[in-house]
């Protein structure tokens, strides 16, 4: 049969503009470009300001994780300065920075990804007292699903859809044996979800001042003192939060998943996996890390991070050739005219800079973290990891998370790990300030040097290099998650993490190839600070191409 | 149909929103738009006669997704209710179901019907011709930003620009502005397109800002009251320092000199440590952040002026305080810091005026009295200042 093409675009549901080409064959997808389409261009705009602003400017790289950016560029900076935090700063950044992996981790499973998994326009069907029994037996939570079934048939009969115009509910690939009660259900928490991520978020506002885009997490500490009424107002969130990961989110994901079986078995990419661990520990040790740093190469061995094995390539990505093949700490960025057409542009399709460790692409993200913490054998970690395997019927299994499902599932419950990490860290900062230890900041003499920020947005490993001399900032740069996972080919031809992972996939329809979408999504790519692909021309075997302008419509 | 015939609070019953709830919602638009709480029946009224859902074409151009994630995090009324009962958002790239094609499919449909409202998100981005930034049409070609943005614009009832990138190019925009970001309204004037338009800066746009131009927009069809650089002045028309709580310390003298010292757990004024308060004309320590839980300035962290034009080069460094500037009726304030410390008595009164003014002001309460502080600063200028 022949080879045919298939494309997303735009993927939508994503941080940004990604843009996904498949080649399909025997409905399977045997191969995958995958390019960020929006250049910004923020390592040039940082040059010559103030070392300190970078913390407020290189937030806005992304408002889905800002506050990742903000303390990656913070701890660069500090270790540039030489700065060591107060103790009660550290708490807060731990805190703000789980309160957003809170957010996005709530966000992304229910606004983001669960549509993949869920037909909602199935939820029409669902007999209201099953729904009710359904979800009491499935361990989660209840709501007005009768209200909600009312306010769904209302939006369908009103013939505006709104953000659901265009969906592609009905799609075969959905699971066919999932019953519509389940559907309602997820339906109902996906309204459910719209308040719980705001109400994560809130808690960051409150140490941030604002979100997206805090603003006190700065060089020596954080400007945020906690009162008695702010203190409160972070545990009652953190509690509601963590107690609906528990009781909704969690259920949901293992009601869920029994139903697509199928997809423990497709993306899973290359298999080697990244983590530089978040959330710090008292001894300010990287290896003490709450989610502790790792590198994942063969089969399920962990081994330390080495900084200096990661190089970025700019084989196939719209930048000099100078920028290649250099450490980011001494990397540079020098963009070039895109021309979006590979047999024109040298094979270049990408704003995607390709980061190697040693020179193979590693995957980034919730799952690394996990798998990284689960070998690592941090304790509570393991005993959720265990207790999701035995529940999906996979015990003793921890490879089978190394696919599409396994990627949403691990990082669902590292939500729950997270939310139960940062009642902790607030009880921790209660009793120091019983104690009398209010200091919140570390003022500094200096204002120079070089320093690199290794740390974690929800989406996986992230790391800001800045070098300051004469009070200015002179280079700065950043590997974002994205880059890693997004990653575009180097010369040797070994394609980045999700063009791999797409590779394999199956592709029943080839005007909404969902199975692909749900890979995709599986990443929670976040581009805007990543690439941009284009019209990869056609390959001589390609007879078709599945874009509707291409036949197929 | 959605939002006709009244169903409107039927619909929020059914996330378990009360009637009560649903008045609150309506205080809330009211106090946003500026409205006396006489007002709220008929806010209610025009958000439930509504015949139809407004429909959105919601761009992302250069952004970061900020704004939209801003969005996200309304209170009264909620995304879900913006998105599903007062508003048809028919292409949103973060939020909507449908993808490729079907997703481009939409966006093409509504552009087509007209009508829309189009609300642009992030930066236009024109280097290389706009090749910056392309984006998937519904036959799979690809599209530059600036195109899309065109054809979106023309067949548009009224445009918002939401975020600093999209009224001015915002931090993308910033020297050496490498990606040749700019704003809409100056795209659009290039193009010689006009609409009607309106700009909401702030890096990311408050969300409260927003849900109250699209209001006011369903209630009255028109856009309100701009000020020169088309923001609404209600919004835009007073400083932070204005109405910020601190401001009584200001007034005293009273000022933090270290991040996390003493004065900071006292609450004392910011602007030694490069707070841009008194040139940022925007509205924040009122409608506050995320369901108003807190903001810059009551976290302690100065003002970084993300409201203003050309926010990043006008304002950096953050942290040195602003010199050099005609703010408070020609008053310096770099004369203010180092002179105010005598004026005790004058600043214990604005201290309380401005507390009450900003404070945890519930929604009915918001866009509160702060007169008698703009007063006070008329008077002192009058007197040639503090010098
Ligand atoms: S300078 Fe800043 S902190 Fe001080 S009163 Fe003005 S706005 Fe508030
Ligand atoms: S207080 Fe200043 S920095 Fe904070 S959101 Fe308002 S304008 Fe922006």
């Amino acid at each position: 049969m022949a080879k045919t093409r298939t494309l997303i675009d735009p993927v939508t549901r994503i941080e940004g503009h990604l843009r996904i080409e498949l080649e399909v064959e025997n409905d399977k997808v045997t191969d995958a470009w995958v390019s960020g389409t929006l250049f910004r261009g923020l390592e040039l705009i940082m040059k010559g300001r103030a070392p300190q602003d970078a913390f407020f400017i290189s937030q806005r790289i992304c408002g889905v994780c800002p506050v990742s950016h903000g303390h990656t560029s913070t701890m660069a900076t500090d270790k540039a300065f030489n700065i060591a935090i107060p103790n009660n700063a550290r708490i807060i950044r731990n805190l703000i920075e789980g309160a957003q992996f809170l957010h996005s981790h709530i966000l992304w499973f229910y606004q983001l990804a669960a549509l993949d998994w869920i037909d909602a326009s199935k939820a029409l069907k669902a007999n209201v007292a099953d729904t009710h029994a359904l979800a009491e037996k499935a361990g989660t939570s209840g709501a007005d699903f009768g209200a909600v079934q009312k306010h769904l048939k209302a939006l369908v009969d009103g013939g505006q859809m709104s953000i659901f115009s265009g969906a592609w509910f009905g799609n075969d690939a959905y699971a066919k044996k999932m019953p519509p009660e389940l559907n309602l259900i997820a339906v109902a928490h996906y309204l459910e979800a719209l308040h719980m991520q705001s109400e994560a978020s809130a808690v960051a506002a409150i140490m941030g001042g604002k979100m997206p885009h805090i603003m006190t997490s700065i060089p020596g500490g954080t400007t945020f003192v906690p009162t008695e009424e702010k203190l409160d107002g972070i545990l009652f969130r953190l509690l509601k939060v963590r107690d609906w990961v528990q009781n909704t989110m969690i259920p949901d994901t293992l009601a869920i998943a029994p139903f697509y079986p199928e997809a423990l078995g497709y993306g899973q990419g290359v298999g080697k996996f990244l983590a530089y661990g978040v959330f710090e520990a008292k001894s300010m040790k990287a290896s003490d890390r709450y989610l502790p740093p790792g590198v994942i190469r063969s089969g399920l061995k962990v081994e330390d991070v080495d900084q200096s094995k990661i190089l970025e390539f700019v084989d196939s990505s719209f930048y000099e050739a100078q920028d290649g093949n250099k450490n980011p700490a001494v990397g540079s960025t020098h963009p070039i005219a895109p021309v979006y057409d590979t047999e024109k542009s040298g094979g270049k399709y990408s704003w995607s800079k390709s980061p190697r460790y040693d020179g193979v692409p590693l995957e980034v993200g919730g799952l690394s973290r996990m798998l990284v913490a689960y070998l690592r054998g941090v304790p509570r970690v393991k005993e959720l990891v265990d207790g999701a395997l035995k529940a999906l019927g996979a015990a003793g299994k921890p490879e089978v998370l190394v696919s599409t499902l396994g990627r949403v599932a691990g990082r669902n419950l590292e939500a729950l790990y997270v939310g139960e990490l940062m009642i902790d860290q607030v009880n921790e900062l209660i009793a120091n300030l019983k104690g009398g230890d209010s200091k919140f900041f570390q003022s500094y003499n200096d204002d120079q040097g070089a320093g690199v920020g290794m740390w974690e947005a929800p989406r996986g490993a992230l790391l800001h290099a800045t070098n300051v001399k004469n009070h200015k900032i002179e280079n700065y740069q950043c590997i974002v998650p994205s880059t890693w996972n997004i990653s575009p080919r180097t010369k040797d031809g070994v394609r980045g993490p999700m063009e791999q992972a797409l590779i394999g996939n199956p592709c029943t329809n080839l005007k909404q190839p969902l199975e692909a979408l749900r890979t995709v999504h599986s990443f929670d790519p976040c581009i805007a600070c990543a690439v941009h692909v284009t019209s990869v021309k056609t390959g001589a075997e390609t007879t078709i191409w599945t874009g509707p302008a291409m036949g197929v419509r | 149909m959605p939002g006709k015939n009244g169903v409107l609070p039927q619909e929020l019953k059914a996330r378990g929103i009360t009637r009560r709830d649903f008045t609150k919602f309506c205080a809330s638009i009211a106090a946003i738009l500026g409205l006396e709480a006489s007002a709220i029946p008929e806010v209610a009224a025009a958000v439930t006669k509504a015949s139809s859902l407004k429909p959105v074409v919601w761009l992302e151009a250069g952004s970061c997704s900020g704004c939209t994630e801003s969005t996200a995090q309304a209170d009264y009324p909620d995304v879900a209710t913006i998105v599903l009962d007062i508003l048809s958002v028919n292409y949103s790239e973060t939020l909507m179901a449908a993808a490729g094609y079907t997703a481009a499919q939409a966006k093409e449909d509504t552009i087509h019907a007209g009508g829309y409202i189009l609300i642009y998100e992030g930066s236009v981005m024109t280097a290389w011709d706009g090749a910056a930034l392309m984006i998937g049409g519904p036959d799979g070609e690809q599209v530059k930003g600036t195109e899309e943005l065109k054809v979106a614009a023309k067949g548009a009832e009224a445009i918002i620009a939401v975020g600093s990138c999209a009224v001015d190019g915002g931090w993308v925009a910033a020297d050496p502005n490498p990606a040749g970001a700019m704003g809409v309204q100056k795209f659009l004037e290039q193009e010689g397109i006009k609409k009607p338009l309106i700009n909401l800066p702030m890096c990311p746009v408050n969300p409260e800002h927003l849900v109250a131009v699209v209001i006011d927009y369903l209630l009255l069809g028109k856009v309100p009251a701009l000020d020169e650089h088309l923001r609404p002045k209600l919004m835009f028309g007073q400083t932070i320092h204005d109405n910020c709580p601190r401001r009584g310390h200001f007034e005293n003298g009273e000022f933090v000199y270290q991040f996390g010292s003493e004065e900071e757990a006292k609450g004392y004024c910011l602007y030694p440590m490069g707070c841009k308060g008194p040139q940022t004309k925007t509205n924040c320590p009122i409608v506050r952040w995320n369901k108003r839980v807190s903001w810059c300035v009551e976290a302690g962290a100065p003002c970084i002026g993300c409201g203003n034009l050309n926010w990043v080069d006008a304002d950096g460094p953050f942290f040195k305080r602003m010199r050099n500037l005609e703010v408070l009726g020609g008053v310096q304030p770099t004369t203010i810091g180092l002179g105010v410390t005598g004026v005790v008595a004058a600043g214990l009164v604005v201290h309380g005026l401005g507390m009450k003014a900003a404070g945890r002001a519930g929604a009915a309460n918001a866009g509160g009295p702060t007169e008698a502080v703009k007063e006070y600063d008329r008077k002192r200028a009058g007197k040639g200042g503090d010098q």
